[in-house]
């Protein structure tokens, strides 16, 4: 005998809803009147309570550290800690980052002479953040993406470069969560 | 022969035999740095070990000699917990920088750690500094941080290259390879250290952060750099290539190849001077056209010549099903003779791989029923006939036979001059028009080595009309997944046709009814009908290639 | 003279009610966002006063796609007969007694019918045409199935609202609207004398209209847009008006029939000028309207959709005997009392 798949087991019949049945209706239930004057009073009821909305262009959200926005390279000291080893780019599941690796003479050896990444396949799964052995690429708290051509969706690294002292939150969010 | 079991197994070896390479003829593999198997053996890495019964102690498997009656174990709890202990000791002072090292996704040490190794490690002293980015020599640049002191490029420059250049200095943990007081590494082999480095100590300067290799797709061919013809794999990415390494071929090339095949045969594909379509030479110079009417141009001009008029010229760079339907087509048009230029360096050889013959497929291109050109003065007796005006108009297939600026008056007597070309050479410059061909990286066909072993080579970079989908390509990652839309498969990609289709078009405007729909219907024509490849197939041919009947009875040992 | 009176009421009514329509889109709109704790299109102008603007604009600008098999000609009437008949069905309500203006009396209705109920039944009768025509002729099945539906819909709900409102005629002993106006002074309202016959129209009403929880021909879940989904551009929304102006009408049918027209209880006691009488009669018309639709409206964000079986069970098994006893028993009251 198959044990029942633990969803199954967890529907006891007591948390499923009742069953009702046409002919255990009463009058009233059955000429649905009531329940239509019940249904207008709490949508009546409703129209009075506060809003959730967000007035957005002018009042704007600021996420936690936790949140995953739009992937940046961190900067620190004016140059990229990016090495270009590609890992990002190997681990995306969109195959949205591209690298090109390039010799440099700092210490680290190699730089990214390109790093793009296409804003329309990226789906901020953060994969590249958590394969990233220089801690050099993170997700941003930014979330306000617009282009206007699949070309500008293409962001290069001017666009992508943003200094460590802006990501603080994040970094440290991610040391703690390691 | 000795009675052995290694992990259960019992079977029969050579008693000469090492058990590494016993057990490697098995099937089994047992884990090795320094071991290789056309190397001498050095035994000082230490990740062999393997337990054998009645030894006091493991035993290291690539200098233990089979013994009959040998039990040998390979995965007991001793040898996993011994080669545990070998890797965090090669580990202790390698730098692990895996992400800027071009080796990572090819290197022995990074895969024995994820399999072997526990992955922590107890030494938290600092790791020993050493040299870095030392160019050893003009195409190998040494880490020497990451050495792992296997010390396999050494015995290769002594045993295989025969050049003794490098050595190791230092003892203990301050061990360093470097090369002798005043040398350099610069033997014509040096680039396969790199291949044989078990780590990312040596890597090649030319293919230095060009890509990761796990980006690239990787295709079976052939070099191009002398008659040797020895295997490679292509490596592609974005329809580029960007590196050639050597392929395993026991009657070919073993393990190795020269470097000047590595650098030097590759280039042109992705080169600038490719043409990017056919081109038909009018008032203002030379124009792109479409296929249809550049090879109706030609067939309207061959036309207007006897056959005696015309010279053919096929190549000896171009491959055996070219030369053959070129020779078929010239027949055809009633030329009496096809001829190809050979390209001999006269010293240029040695007895390990490179050969005078710098080209590819001479031997096919003499079987195929063209005829070579003497070695001194090729082109006399044909620039002597095209100023007598005896020759009018000129065929030349993928070579470039501009030898000469005397050639280069007399050609441009001609009235009419045709060539297939893959990039701008000092035919092309001349001619009136110019099949786009496409190069040995984008073609299949044969090629046929000094030996006379018929080799295939296949396309890695696609044309304009082919997708690497349909047309079987080898495929990275990045070929599979991606769209028309993404930078990275927007790779440049030319109207070029391979040289045997050009002619099968050819033929066809011209009346001729050829059927061929790949490369192999005609080399399945050739078997048939050329008695030097009777009964060969593609099939046969297979990836490491097959020796024409006719050279069959040439020993092995004179062929090398 | 003769002339000018009637196109100066029919170039008020037509620019009043389509005033009107267009900003019902907007009510509902907000109303909808309030039921669920939103706020609603709030943009365009003050607080969103300019989105019907807004949405008349973007729609006038779209591409006019038509399916490539469609009936071109069928396919272009079909909004034109919903939109005409909609507001043609306004000509017969009278939204007001009379006024003396200019020494000039003028009756507060366009056309002074004495058929008035059957023209309106009649003309409720033809709106199944536009919607069953688009339905055919986008050659869509969606489509199709939303003309289907809605034929059948209308049919079914013709006879209960028929039946239901004969009992008005009965009370006032007269197919006249503004007659059966004049009978509903003081209290004597027909929702209180017909409470089964207000109810049954009214849920007529709501089916006749297509209108949530009837609205069956456009369930966007099972027909993408039903009728009109092959539509686009401005004849998408002359559908969209028509629509609109249908519960606009409807609501002015229901008030005219039921909820005494454009009667105030008791306004004589008050000692007004006639004229200023008139004109609170007319607001108190325009008032008793607005809050069916706003009735309307909220009824579409409170109640499911039916089931289409529940629909029909609902039309002609509890609709049409109810109204039938509805008849019987006014007949009755009428004959004996």
């Amino acid at each position: 005998m198959d044990n029942p798949p633990s969803t199954s087991k967890s529907m006891t019949p007591d948390s499923q809803p009742p069953i009702i049945h046409k002919k255990d209706l009463s009058f009233l239930d059955r000429i649905y009147i009531p329940q239509i004057v019940n249904g207008l009073r709490i949508t009546i009821t409703q129209i009075f309570r506060p809003k959730f909305t967000r007035q957005y262009p002018e009042e704007r959200w600021t996420p936690p550290p936790s949140f995953r926005g739009r992937p940046v390279l961190v900067e620190q000291n004016g140059v990229e800690r990016c090495v270009a080893c590609g890992l990002c780019a190997r681990v995306c599941p969109a195959l949205a980052i591209e690298v090109q690796g390039s010799e440099t003479e700092l210490l680290k050896e190699r730089y990214p002479v390109k790093f793009e990444i296409n804003m329309l396949r990226c789906i901020f799964c953060g994969f590249c953040e958590e394969a990233c052995p220089e801690e050099a690429i993170v997700m941003s708290q930014e979330y306000e993406l617009t282009f206007t051509s699949q070309d500008d969706a293409v962001f290069g690294k001017e666009k992508l470069l943003m200094s460590v002292e802006k990501l603080r939150d994040r970094l440290e969010f991610l040391r703690k969560n390691r | 022969m000795a009675k052995i079991t290694i992990d259960g197994k019992e079977f029969d070896a050579d008693p000469k035999q090492t058990i590494i390479q016993a057990a490697l003829d098995q099937g089994i593999s047992i884990p090795h740095f320094c071991w290789h198997p056309k190397l001498s053996v050095a035994g000082n890495c230490r990740i062999c070990l393997v337990e054998v019964e009645k030894m006091p102690k493991l035993a290291i498997a690539c200098s233990t000699l089979v013994a009959d009656g040998m039990i040998v174990k390979t995965e007991s709890a001793k040898v996993v917990n011994a080669r545990e202990a070998v890797m965090e000791f090669l580990l202790i002072n390698h730098p692990l920088d895996c992400p800027i090292c071009d080796e990572a996704g090819e290197c022995k040490l990074q895969d024995y750690a994820y399999r072997l190794s526990v992955g922590v490690s107890r030494f938290d002293f600092n790791k020993v500094r050493k040299p870095k980015r030392v160019e050893l020599g003009p195409n190998v640049t040494l880490d020497t941080e990451r050495c792992i002191m296997c010390s396999r490029c050494i015995r290769f420059c002594d045993e295989i290259a025969k050049e003794t250049q490098l050595v190791f200095t230092q003892r203990g943990d301050h061990v360093e390879l470097t090369t002798f007081p005043g040398e350099a590494l610069d033997n014509p082999y040096a680039m396969n250290t790199i291949d044989l480095c078990p780590v990312g100590a040596l890597t090649s300067s030319d293919f230095r952060f060009k890509a990761r290799v796990w980006e690239m797709s990787s295709t079976e061919s052939v070099c191009q750099g002398c008659s040797r013809g020895c295997n490679t794999k292509m490596w592609v990415r974005n329809n580029e290539v960007l590196r050639l390494t050597p392929r395993f071929n026991a009657s070919v090339n073993d393990y190795w190849m020269c470097d000047e095949g590595r650098l030097n045969t590759f280039k042109h594909v992705n080169a600038e001077t490719r043409f990017k379509a056919p081109m038909i030479r009018k008032q203002q110079g030379l124009v792109e056209v479409g296929w249809d009417e550049a090879i109706a141009r030609v067939v309207s001009e061959l036309r207007s010549f006897k056959g005696h008029e015309i010279a053919a010229v096929a190549s000896a760079f171009a491959t055996n099903e070219d030369n053959y339907l070129f020779v078929k087509l010239m027949r055809h048009l009633g030329v009496g003779k096809v001829v190809y230029l050979p390209h001999v360096k006269r010293g240029d050889q040695d007895d390990i791989l490179i050969r005078e013959d710098k080209t590819p497929n001479s031997c096919g291109a003499s079987a195929v029923g063209a005829t070579a050109l003497p070695e001194h003065g090729p082109l006399a007796g044909l620039l002597e006939e095209i100023q007598r005006g005896v020759i009018k108009a000129l065929y030349v297939v993928d070579d470039d036979i501009l030898t000469d600026p005397v050639a280069a008056e007399a050609f441009s007597r001609l009235d009419f001059v045709v060539a297939h070309a893959s990039n701008d050479n000092g035919v092309s410059a001349l001619a009136d028009v110019i099949l786009a061909s496409s190069t040995y990286a984008e073609r299949h066909g044969t090629m046929t080595n000094f030996q006379g072993r018929v080799q295939r080579i296949r396309p890695a970079v696609a044309t304009a009309e082919q997708d690497r989908a349909l047309d079987g390509f080898s495929m990275s990652r990045l070929d599979k997944f991606g769209s028309h839309n993404d930078r990275w498969m927007r790779g440049a990609r030319r109207d070029a046709r391979p040289t045997w289709r050009i002619l099968a078009n050819l033929a066809g405007v011209l009346g001729a009814k050829w059927k061929y729909a790949t490369v192999e219907d005609v080399f399945a024509e050739m078997a048939s009908t050329l008695p030097a490849f009777k009964g060969l197939s593609y099939q046969r041919v297979g990836s490491q290639g097959v020796v024409l009947p006719a050279n069959q009875e040439t020993p092995a040992s004179v062929q090398r | 003279m003769e002339l000018l009176i009637p196109v100066i009421k029919i170039s008020v009514v037509l620019g009043v009610l389509l005033g009107v329509v267009a900003y019902t889109v907007l009510v509902e709109r907000r109303v909808a966002a309030a039921i669920q704790n939103r706020v609603g299109p709030n943009r365009v102008g003050w607080n969103g006063l300019l989105q019907p603007l807004a949405d008349v604009i973007k729609l006038v600008m779209k591409e006019d796609i038509v399916p490539k098999q469609a009936n071109r000609f069928i396919h272009d009437l079909a909004p034109m007969i919903s939109m005409a008949i909609a507001l043609i069905t306004f000509a017969v309500i009278p939204f007001g007694d009379s006024i003396t203006l200019f020494g000039q009396a003028i009756k507060l209705q366009i056309a002074s019918v004495n058929i008035g109920i059957l023209y309106i039944l009649a003309m409720t009768s033809l709106g199944v045409y536009g919607i069953t025509l688009s339905g055919w002729s986008s050659n869509s099945k969606y489509s199709l199935l939303g003309g289907l539906r809605s034929s059948a819909q209308m049919l079914s709900y013709e006879l209960a609202m028929g039946l239901s409102v004969i009992g008005v005629v009965m009370i006032a002993g007269s197919l006249e609207l503004d007659k059966i106006v004049q009978t509903q002074h003081g209290w004597m309202w027909n929702i209180l004398l017909q409470p089964v016959g207000f109810v049954t129209f009214v849920v007529a009403s709501f089916a006749e209209t297509n209108r949530h929880p009837f609205d069956l021909p456009e369930a966007e879940p099972e027909l993408v847009g039903g009728y009109h989904t092959e539509y686009s551009g401005l004849k998408f929304g002359l559908f969209f008006l028509a629509e609109y102006t249908n519960m606009v009408t409807s609501s002015a049918v229901i008030t005219t029939l039921f909820l005494g027209g454009w009667q105030i209880p008791y306004i004589g006691l008050a000692g007004l000028p006639a004229f200023w009488v008139s004109i609170l009669q007319v607001l108190a018309f325009c008032v008793k309207v607005y809050l069916l639709v706003l009735f309307f409206i909220i009824i579409r964000w409170t109640i499911p959709r039916f089931r289409y079986d529940q629909l029909m069970n609902l039309g002609w098994k509890v609709m049409l005997p109810l109204s039938v006893l509805n008849l019987l028993v006014t007949g009755l009251v009428i004959l004996y009392l």
